[in-house]
């Protein structure tokens, strides 16, 4: 990319100075000199866990937390897979619409969501199971919304987990401005980390191409707003892979923006664990949004609808398999003699279990009345929706008897 | 790069400068009498950044514009009889009277238009840019657009977009500190709204002094060569200054006098003449000076005396072919 550089900021005119008689000198501006922007061999992500499940260390990020902690990570991926597993079969079965897996994506999402406190909030996109796991959001609900039955079954307030967004990128503007709600509820920078609270908006490689996030960006940036922006970096949007959507490593599209960008190991979960805390710490005490990439990828397809045989390699992932975000965590647990074969049993009975409450729960669900869509549009019922309710329970009432 | 600037070029400068310039007085004129209805932005002391981009084009390129867009359009050579007319509703105008002010376009100059929606025509300078490339056309889109358009979800997606692809656009931001009332270092969170972002996208951002003609020229022949070459945008930063409000409503007392003054100080359209005064023969920039003015006061007798357009038309040229 030797095309690829970047103004120095020094040959700008200021305010101050006096009318050039010489005019810019371009050559310093276009010309070698200028650093270039790095392309993106030269970035290795954040690595706490190698694939082989050692630890390694790094300058600016650590995992202190003792093992104990590590095994409840590994629960909670194992689990997080099992539901995307039972729920990619439930869709199968006709049980549900359609399902987004999150097959490959466990780490960034239990790394993240367990860096979080209970006063953080989160705005996800449609991909988000394992961080509604981490908030303690029954996954029986997620399958309500998939089923159809319900426009997303969660109260966000209850576990300060946002509704699933399918608009591409539009959380992003909603998670900044939560965030600086926040501000203006005085639980930034107050000191108290009981009490400061940041907000983590979840969002992929391809909705960095959409106008709304980087407006969200320019706010959050402008105002100092305590956002955690976290990519996860899965290497397609759709069918469309990250090299159609940037010229650059995406973590440092932050860079144009003033703040922050970091990129992560994205199938590392102490890593991902380390990096967002270091966010999140920035950002509750006030000093602004990060951009966390977390750099992985989408093992399954889009949806339950796609086949990304279709587009993609199957030797990529084959080579990513290599990189899997649980087998390294079991590795690691192994190797070091941290758990015995009844832990691993255990949770394998917990996943048994878990598979069992999803397939019972999902076919129990009650299908909805068609008037309820009415319901929860606003909080307070409009004349006009109410109008519509009534004229749509007579169109029902006139089908009454007849077959 | 900075080529010796020639006394003919200084004198088309003058002369473009200067019809701008006087063009724009007349608008304004035109709006207070009453003879317009709605509003005007003035391009006035912007006028080097238009001069200067054209200068470095070639004639079948493309630019666009903004509602403060008759320096563009001038620039790139459209008819200031059918600039007047249009702002005055003739049917002789560009758009045959139906557009008005914030929307000057002339295809036979390579002006695709003059946009009001903040940010919408980044979006459509890609779209030229890309047609160009798939028809290896070999022009460039310039587009002009303000600081405070930066903070436009557009601009990103353009930028972007013409990155990855790698297309013939130049993204030339005129800086001239405020979108409206609002100051720009408000609103961005970096020092060169533009210029700055250009890191994020992997292509050359430039900051230069927008109020200098041969600096404009000489940024956006290096972007224009680099976007030829297929190698892909360029963000190109003039730092300068609107003169006046941001529309015909604004008396801009929101702005330190100090600020204003520093500023006129460095009228760009008083920097040429002074260049030229040290090159040319004594009274060369009075006789350029004095051709502008009989040329747009002809223009706007012209303009003046056209007719409104005829009722029966008012449907017409919506589309390209009618429904
Ligand atoms: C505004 C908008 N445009 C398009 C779509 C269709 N769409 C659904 S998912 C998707 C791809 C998003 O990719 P990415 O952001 O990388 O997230 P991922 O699905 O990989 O998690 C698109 C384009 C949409 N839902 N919203
Ligand atoms: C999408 C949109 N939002 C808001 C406006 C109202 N508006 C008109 S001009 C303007 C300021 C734009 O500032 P800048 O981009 O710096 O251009 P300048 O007027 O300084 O040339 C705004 C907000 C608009 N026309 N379009
Ligand atoms: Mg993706
Ligand atoms: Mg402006």
């Amino acid at each position: 990319m030797t095309d690829s550089v970047h103004a120095e900021s020094g040959t700008a005119p200021g305010a101050a100075e006096a009318p050039s008689t010489e005019g810019t000198d371009l050559g310093v501006v276009f010309g070698p000199g200028s650093p270039a922007v790095s392309d993106e061999s030269g970035t290795a992500p954040v690595q706490l866990l190698t694939p082989e499940g050692e630890r390694r260390e790094h300058p600016d990020y650590s995992f202190d937390l003792d093992d104990e902690v590590i095994k409840g990570f590994y629960r909670d991926l194992v689990l997080t897979r099992r539901i995307d597993a039972e729920a990619t079969a439930l869709q199968r079965h006709g049980e549900l619409g359609i399902w987004a897996q999150l097959l490959g994506q466990e780490a960034a999402q239990i790394g993240s969501g367990r860096a979080m406190g209970p006063q953080d909030f989160v705005f996800p996109t449609y991909r988000e199971h394992g961080v509604a796991w981490c908030r303690g959001v029954d996954p029986l609900h997620l399958l309500g919304l998939f089923r159809g039955v319900d426009q997303g079954g969660w109260d966000p307030n209850e576990n300060n987990f946002a509704l699933y967004t399918i608009v591409i990128g539009a959380q992003t503007l909603h998670a900044t401005g939560y965030a600086m709600g926040m501000q203006r509820d005085g639980v930034v920078g107050s000191g108290d980390p009981d009490k400061d609270a940041a907000v983590v908006a979840y969002f992929g490689d391809g909705a960095t191409s959409q106008g709304d996030v980087n407006e969200a960006f320019i706010w959050a940036s402008v105002f100092n707003a305590p956002v955690v922006f976290f990519c996860q970096n899965n290497q397609w949007a759709i069918s469309e892979p990250i090299e159609r959507q940037s010229r650059i490593p995406l973590y440092q599209r932050a860079h144009g923006f003033g703040f922050p960008g970091v990129r992560v190991d994205g199938n590392d979960v102490l890593a991902c664990y380390a990096v967002t805390q270091a966010a999140l710490r920035r950002a509750r005490e006030g000093s602004g949004p990060t951009f966390v990439e977390a750099y992985t990828y989408r093992m399954g397809a889009h949806t339950t609808t796609d086949d990304p045989t279709r587009y993609r390699l199957s030797e990529d992932l084959e080579h990513w398999k290599l990189k899997d975000p649980i087998a390294r965590v079991k590795a690691y647990l192994v190797r070091g003699g941290l758990a015995d074969d009844a832990f691993f049993a255990g949770i394998e009975q917990e996943a048994e279990a878990m598979g069992e409450h999803l397939r019972e729960g999902c076919r129990a669900l009650p299908d909805p009345s068609p008037l309820s869509i009415f319901d929860q549009v606003f909080v307070e019922q409009t004349p006009e929706l109410a109008a519509q309710k009534e004229q749509f329970a007579a169109y029902l009432a006139s089908f009454e008897g007849a077959h | 790069m900075n080529a010796a600037v020639s006394t003919d070029e200084l004198t088309d400068w003058l002369r473009m400068m200067t019809l701008i310039r006087g063009f724009e007085e007349r608008v304004k004129n035109l709006f207070s009498q009453g003879l317009v209805r709605g509003t005007t932005h003035l391009a006035t002391g912007q006028e080097a950044v238009a001069v200067g981009a054209s200068a470095a084009l070639q004639p079948d390129d493309w630019v666009l514009g903004t509602y403060r867009g008759h320096h563009h359009a001038l620039a790139r050579g459209m008819s200031p009889a059918s600039a007047f007319a249009e702002i005055l509703g003739r049917s002789t105008g560009v758009c045959r009277g139906k557009g008005g002010s914030m929307h000057l376009t002339d295809v036979s100059h390579g002006v695709m238009g003059s946009y009001a929606i903040v940010g919408a025509h980044l979006p459509i300078a890609v779209g030229c840019a890309w047609s160009s490339k798939i028809q290896d056309l070999g022009r460039v889109a310039v587009c002009f657009f303000g600081d405070g358009t930066t903070t436009i979800g557009a601009f990103h997606e353009a930028v972007n977009l013409a990155a990855v692809w790698k297309l013939p656009a130049i993204f030339v931001c005129e800086n001239n500190r405020y979108s409206e009332y609002t100051p720009i270092d408000q609103v961005s969170p970096v020092a060169h709204a533009a210029a700055d972002r250009a890191a994020g996208y992997g292509i050359p951002g430039v900051v230069i002094d927008g109020n200098d003609v041969a600096a404009i020229r000489d940024a956006v022949d290096v972007a224009a060569d680099r976007a030829r070459r297929g190698a892909g945008p360029t963000i190109v930063e003039a730092e300068t200054y609107r003169h006046g409000g941001h529309s015909r409503a604004d008396p801009a007392t929101y702005r330190p006098e100090q600020e204003v003054e520093h500023w006129l100080q460095r009228d760009p359209v008083a920097a040429v003449r002074r260049q030229l005064e040290a090159t040319a023969e004594p009274g060369r920039a009075e006789q350029v000076e004095t051709e502008a003015s009989d040329q747009l006061d002809r223009a706007l007798e012209e303009a003046l005396a056209a007719p409104e357009p005829d009722l029966s038309t008012l449907t017409d040229d919506v589309y390209a072919r009618a429904l």
